[in-house]
């Protein structure tokens, strides 16, 4: 009876635990996306903004370039941070150069290009923490985008029309199945700022130029700046570095992304597919041919008779891809796919052979063996997660990483273990 | 389930060896499969959606008889929520609630916990599923002689977490999705 009496009370205990959770299944979505909302400017406005201030925080960090120990990191339509990396373990930020509308750069012996929204400036760097104005080539570029917003410039009305961007983040209760993308989808628009390469051109000489990374749209080769748009690239004489001059245009397709300069070609990153163009005459580049995809963001890096292509859906870029292609260009007028291998949301990407690195967006930094082209998915030798990764430039022995949550250095002399070296921070709390 | 009936009755019958007196340690299996009930509640709160959901389970427990009234021992179980196959592993307990196990009828304690793995879950395309942990409290009823196969039924409450990624599109930079299965958990099977 006593033992009846005392599992009766522990029914009791246990149905009201039963009951109060309901059974009911409980699933929570949290997005972060964009959000865009126009705003204009006057062209006077847009090439008044340029002067040199005292070094300032990352707030919304885009693409990185480096040179002699320099790291150059670019704000988001506000400028460039100039951050003196002698001592990589404490980069030191010496100055904020502030160039409106500025998203792509690229040096040259001790000029710097930047674009500015339209315009294309030159600035001399040899004193970092005063830099100057040598040269602007004004009306270049009709429109560009930043972080899937667009802008363009309306040479008549002097007027320039931009889309600013913020990004909020939505917590929504789902029926705990696979259901439809959400709204608002923002096709037929790409994204701005990723690219990474290690830069090697014939230009020889004294001549010294800085590395880029996969998401680059600027690069430099023997006397040319080249600069990508979304559906051109515009060359720029740059024999005498300061006095950059108008060169030729060459008509791309639409969507491009990004430009990746190895040997004497080039291999463009567009929306359609990757270019390949050889560059054996630097003035008048011309097409060997296109290997096409699916219609998505794609940057590209190149070493030896492999290209490394990631293509990422998502913002501007369209498209339910993400993966990362290998493609043979032994025969570059006909590039053949190798392998393609399911990624999360690949941005930039940089090859030190044997390791190939992958930014993942906001789902981390991945490390890869790829010496065996067939079997990359087996090789991961690291997932760091928790990070946000944009871009990266391999160095020698290190790895340079942008994000939206700050600029890393890794030491990579251990490719399974990479240790984080310095870390400059963003100033928001959080990065979306 | 009916169709099965006949066959849990003949495992039953086939095994009547009686061993009365806890004597020592003995090996103890639990086998049971059913289904895990509950509902859905999504969509804003002035256009909420209700829907039932109703998932297979299946799961061996294998233990020891340390004392007489408990056994403890790990599980292994297979649950297919409509979108997630999972795997929990984990470890439980079998506590007979009243103190003589001797009757035929017995009412059992039951507490089991895990982690539920996605290592049979294949995704569509975009999304990735990481499993979770699984806690399953409840009561069971073991109706047999003791000692020997008894048929087995169990009433539980299943908490599974479950995080997905989902595929971005469009101006996604980020989207993940935290599950958590609230089911009341009905199984049957059989115990030796």
């Amino acid at each position: 009876m006593i033992l009846y009496m005392k599992s009766n009370r522990l029914l009791l205990f246990l149905l009201p635990l039963l009951s109060l959770t309901g059974c009911t299944d409980t699933c929570k979505e949290t997005r972060t996306f964009r959000r865009y909302s126009p705003v204009t400017f006057t062209a006077a406005q847009v090439r008044q903004g340029i002067q040199t201030e005292p070094p300032q925080a990352l707030v919304n960090p885009g693409k990185i370039y480096t040179k002699d120990q320099f790291l150059f990191i670019n704000e988001l339509k506000e400028g460039i941070h100039i951050v003196d990396n002698r001592n990589p373990s404490d980069p030191k930020p010496v100055a904020f150069l502030r160039i409106p509308g500025n998203g792509d750069m690229a040096i040259r012996n001790n000029i710097l290009y930047a674009d500015s929204y339209m315009d294309l400036i030159a600035f001399d760097i040899s004193n970092p923490t005063a830099v100057q104005t040598v040269k602007r080539v004004p009306n270049v570029f009709p429109n560009g985008s930043f972080e899937g917003g667009w802008w363009s410039f309306d040479p008549a009305s002097q007027l320039l029309y931009d889309q600013k961007v913020s990004y909020v983040t939505e917590t929504t209760e789902t029926n705990c199945e696979e259901g439809v993308a959400p709204t608002n989808w923002w096709g037929g628009v790409f994204f701005s700022a990723q690219t990474s390469a290690a830069v090697n051109d014939k230009s020889g000489g004294s001549v010294t130029n800085g590395v880029a990374g996969s998401m680059a749209r600027f690069a430099l080769y023997d006397n040319y700046l080249y600069t990508v748009n979304q559906s051109a690239m515009q060359l720029f004489d740059i024999k005498n570095p300061a006095e950059p001059q108008l060169g030729n245009q060459v008509q791309l397709g639409w969507g491009i992304e990004t430009i990746f300069p190895y040997k004497d070609k080039l291999f463009i990153g567009s929306q359609s597919g990757m270019h390949i163009y050889d560059n054996a005459n630097p003035e008048k580049p011309s097409l060997l041919s296109v290997f096409q995809h699916a219609r998505v963001c794609d940057p590209v890096v190149v070493h030896d008779n492999l290209a490394y292509v990631t293509l990422r859906s998502g913002n501007q870029c369209g498209g339910f891809t993400n993966q990362l292609d290998v493609v043979d260009v032994t025969n570059l007028t006909s590039p053949k796919l190798l392998k393609s291998y399911p990624m999360r949301n690949p941005h930039g990407l940089g090859i030190s052979f044997p390791n190939l690195f992958i930014c993942e967006g906001a789902y981390g930094l991945k490390s890869f063996d790829v010496r065996d082209a067939l079997n990359i998915d087996r090789n991961l030798l690291q997932h760091i997660e928790g990070i946000n990764a944009f871009d990266v430039i391999p160095l020698e022995k290190s790895l340079l990483m942008i994000g939206k949550d700050g600029f890393y250095q890794f030491d990579i002399s251990n490719p399974r273990q990479l240790r984080q070296i310095s870390r400059i921070p963003i100033s928001r709390p959080s990065y979306y | 389930m009916k169709r099965l009936f006949p066959y849990l009755l003949v495992l039953m019958a086939g095994t009547g060896y009686a061993q009365s007196q806890f004597t020592q340690p003995r090996y103890v299996n639990y086998t049971e499969f059913g289904g895990l009930f509950g509902r859905v509640a999504y969509g804003p709160s002035i256009a909420q959606t209700v829907e039932n959901r109703l998932s297979f389970t299946a799961q061996t427990f294998n233990g020891v008889q340390v004392s007489r009234q408990l056994a403890i021992g790990g599980l292994v179980s297979l649950d297919w929520y409509k979108t997630a196959l999972l795997t929990p592993v984990g470890a439980g307990l079998r506590f007979d609630l009243i103190r003589h196990p001797q009757q035929n009828v017995r009412l059992l304690a039951i507490a089991d916990a895990g982690y539920g793995f996605a290592w049979f879950n294949k995704n569509s395309t975009g999304y990735e599923l990481n499993g979770g942990w699984m806690v399953n409290p409840g009561l069971a009823l073991r109706i047999g002689k003791p000692s020997s196969t008894a048929f087995v039924m169990s009433l539980s409450y299943k908490r599974q977490s479950v995080d997905v990624q989902k595929p971005l599109s469009g101006v996604d930079i980020q989207r993940d999705e935290h599950r958590i299965y609230n089911r009341m958990c009905f199984r049957v099977g059989i115990s030796f």
